[in-house]
């Protein structure tokens, strides 16, 4: 344990040059770039505290121009919605009004069908009817019904309307007047007496009487004076029905 | 255990313990040469590591000294720096660590005491920093006094006393054990190295920043 003054010395002066080249070598360098380091750092967390900032405003931007957008959408959706509903529904009461109207076709279509068929069917009924007529006035008719036939015919000349009175009275103008009469059945000579007497007494004129027999006629006569006739049989009569069911239509 | 003297220049003698300082200073300057050359902003291992030591005992001095920091960093930390090597450097076969010589431990425990007062009156200005030796009362003056020489003493004797016993029983338990049985006094030397290092820097540390601080410590009336 001595003492030396020199080591001593030699230390002190050691240790101070030790200080002064450490602090030119290490520290001072050291200290330097940590500093600088540490700057970056902090400027890089501003920068980084900015660009957050900055992120956020523009993320609150963008979400306000999100709603807005949102906004936009749903009215421009509510309009759409609007449209639509304006248009189905004017195209709903266009197709109502277009089958009200096919309905009404139809209906006067399915009306004139259910005519014109009533129309046939009556025609058809008129028919059977005086063919089923005929059929059965054929199977019954005989000289009794002629003879009342031949009376009625009789009282019709009596009560002429006044029109067919002047129209024979205007075959007495004429030198011969033809009359052909048609029967079912062959005329007696009895009631050709009294139907030419009716006749004279009718026209003025002579008279060329022409007697012929036509069991078309089922019963009956069938009188032509030029250009009139006068029927008083079965055959004109069922003729009479048919005629109606067509002048029907 | 005399000290070994290499050579002697007329009354200047270059003891063993001054050569293995200028050895430690090589060392020291060569490593911070090294390591400082080539700073990058992305650091690699190494100069993480040397950013983290430094780094470290600035945030320690940061501690106690808040304020001037800085000031003090390179005394402080070149005290930390020079002592764990000098201490360790004993486990080094053939080499004798520096501060197992009172003369050594001496000059940096003098240069403990100028520095509280250079850096005490270089923070505050000489009035104020002599103001705090008579407060709270001037009666307290001379125990101020013996404070300060009695703490400079104590730093030289603890730390030779601590380091030269250390290689002393290191020594004896070697020629009395045998090759193996050393190792844990060993790993006790390291630890006691490293703790006497610590223990003197950080007194340092706390003399240093008791001068600057003395201001606040004790305001003037």
């Amino acid at each position: 344990m001595e003492f030396n003054l020199s080591t001593f010395v030699f230390e002190i002066i050691n240790f101070l040059i030790l200080i002064w080249i450490l602090q030119r070598l290490f520290y001072k360098p050291l200290l330097e770039v940590i500093a600088k380091r540490k700057r970056f750092i902090d400027q890089s967390l501003s920068e980084a505290k900015n660009l957050k900032l900055q992120a956020e405003q523009q993320c609150s931007l963008y979400e306000n121009r999100q709603k807005l957008w949102d906004q936009e959408k749903q009215s421009a959706i509510t309009a759409l919605h609007r449209q639509l509903e304006a248009e189905r529904k004017a195209h709903l009461e266009k197709l109502n009004a277009d089958l009200e109207q096919e309905r009404q076709k139809a209906n006067v279509l399915l009306l004139k069908q259910q005519r014109e068929l009533q129309q046939q069917s009556e025609k058809q009924a008129l028919l059977n009817g005086a063919k089923f007529a005929g059929m059965l006035l054929q199977q019954s008719a005989g000289p009794e019904l002629e003879a009342r036939l031949f009376t009625m015919l009789m009282d019709n000349l009596v009560t002429l309307p006044e029109a067919c009175k002047l129209c024979l009275t205007m075959f007495g103008t004429k030198k011969s007047v033809p009359v052909k009469i048609t029967s079912a059945y062959p005329l007696p000579v009895e009631m050709r007496l009294q139907l030419e007497q009716k006749l004279d007494a009718l026209i003025n004129s002579q008279i060329n009487f022409q007697y012929h027999q036509n069991n078309a006629l089922i019963a009956g006569l069938r009188m032509d004076i030029g250009a009139w006739v006068l029927n008083a049989n079965l055959q004109h009569e069922l003729i009479g029905f048919t005629e109606i069911g067509y002048e029907s239509d | 255990m005399e000290n070994e003297f290499v050579f002697s220049i007329g009354p200047v003698v270059i003891a063993t313990a001054v050569i293995t300082t200028w050895g430690i200073m090589l060392v020291i300057s060569v490593i911070a040469w090294l390591t400082t050359r080539h700073l990058e902003m992305l650091p690699g291992k190494l100069q993480t590591t040397v950013e983290g030591i430094v780094a470290a005992i600035d945030e320690a001095i940061s501690a106690v000294a808040p304020e001037h920091g800085r000031l003090i960093l390179p005394f402080i930390a070149t005290l930390w720096l020079f002592l764990i090597i000098a201490n360790l450097i004993g486990l080094i076969p053939g080499l004798h660590s520096p501060t197992r010589d009172l003369s050594v431990t001496s000059a940096l425990a003098i240069l403990v005491f100028f520095s509280v007062h250079w850096f005490g009156i270089k923070t505050q200005g000489l009035k104020n920093y002599l103001h705090h030796y008579l407060s709270p009362s001037p009666i307290l003056l001379p125990f101020h006094i013996i404070s300060e020489l009695t703490r400079t003493l104590a730093l030289a004797i603890r730390l030779f006393g601590n380091i030269m016993s250390l290689e002393m029983a290191a020594m004896l338990v070697l020629l009395v054990a045998g090759f193996l049985a050393p190792i844990p006094i060993l790993m006790l030397h390291i630890i006691e190295a490293l703790v006497q290092a610590y223990i003197f820097g950080m007194l340092a540390l706390i003399y240093v920043a008791g001068a600057i601080q003395s201001q606040h410590l004790n305001p003037p009336e």
